[in-house]
């Protein structure tokens, strides 16, 4: 079996925990507005109730969120 | 200097037009992945699209066919890390997407895990992770996961809803050092203290360090509770799990 340095390793484990550092930080910015749960298409991929899931455009998707990113998201959760 | 036109792979080559738009980034991503062989980009382009059982058999096929692991992960496995990051911080993805792009990465990572262990590089930790009983939010808990296992922690994630029994359950079976508790909701915190009685109860709680968190979760509460540190988000989660186990910052 192949062999690694640790110090090798280290660097990589460096160079991905800046990458990491910069999602957990914009996470935390991009959470005041918008919900977390929202994907890309603006569905809601929480597995708890939310007064703003609305019924999937098709069948079998995931549901809509109809929250604007305005309001305070959390206190839609249930 | 390469250029757009040398990634072979027709995915990565529309990702870096698409979505990489300052010319610095652009130019050090065209670098990275111009340079890698195809199998890498195959690789890469799976883990942006989240697609973790392909980037588990690329990554295995790949490491079969004596490809050095640090060149799976340096070619596959973080530039393409790298882009999904500047897509999330443009707005082009959010949560979700990200964390299928780290569950994609960690199944690469499982196999270069025996690679680690047979060269002698350990996790700095086991640490078992979950939401408490009663609470199903799981993102901050999943962000903090993310980043512990970048950070070279071995993660065992119990999910949501977790009760102080499988809490202490996960902690013996694992031998795990540190634990960390997550609850979003006020009426669920209560059963943070709950699971670190369970600990005392079962003489176990001087062999674990236990770690809380989640938006309504404060000091002065983990203090109360008896947690042993409180990480205000997913960074601080890192910083603290570091120090409890006594690993260097």
């Amino acid at each position: 079996m192949q062999k690694i340095d640790p110090k090798e390793y280290q660097k990589r484990l460096d160079t991905l925990s800046e990458i990491l550092n910069g999602i957990a930080h914009r996470a935390d910015e991009l959470s005041q507005q918008r919900c977390p749960y929202k994907n890309r298409h603006n569905q809601c991929t929480a597995s708890f109730g939310c007064r703003n899931k609305r019924k999937p455009s098709t069948e079998g998707e995931l549901p809509r969120c109809a929250g604007d990113d305005k309001l305070d998201y959390r206190k839609a959760w249930e | 200097m390469p250029q757009l036109e040398d990634i072979r792979n027709d995915f990565l080559r529309q990702e870096v037009s698409d979505f990489i738009e300052r010319p610095e980034e652009r130019a050090k991503i065209i670098g990275l992945i111009a340079k890698a062989s195809p199998a890498m980009q195959q690789i890469g382009a799976a883990l942006i699209e989240g697609q973790n059982k392909v980037v588990d058999q690329l990554t295995r096929s790949a490491l079969d066919a004596g490809t050095p692991a640090l060149e799976v992960m340096d070619d596959g496995l973080i530039a393409a890390m790298a882009i999904v990051g500047i897509k999330f911080r443009e707005n082009f993805i959010f949560v979700p997407e990200v964390l299928s792009c780290a569950r994609a990465m960690k199944a690469g990572m499982a196999h270069i895990e025996p690679i680690l262990s047979a060269s002698g590089i350990e996790p700095i930790a086991k640490v078992v992770m979950g939401t408490v009983k009663g609470d199903l939010h799981d993102i901050g808990k999943n962000l903090c996961i993310m980043m512990l296992r970048g950070a070279g922690f071995e993660v065992i994630d119990l999910g949501v809803d977790t009760s102080p029994d499988r809490f202490l359950q996960a902690v013996e079976e694992h031998n795990a050092p540190l634990m960390g508790m997550s609850a979003l909701l006020t009426t669920t915190m209560p059963n943070m203290g709950r699971t670190i009685e369970a600990f005392i109860d079962a003489d176990l709680r001087d062999q674990v360090k236990i770690m809380v968190g989640g938006a309504p979760v404060t000091q002065d509460f983990a203090d109360e509770m008896g947690a042993d540190g409180y990480g205000k988000d997913a960074v601080a989660c890192v910083a603290l799990a570091k120090k409890l186990v006594g690993a260097a910052a």
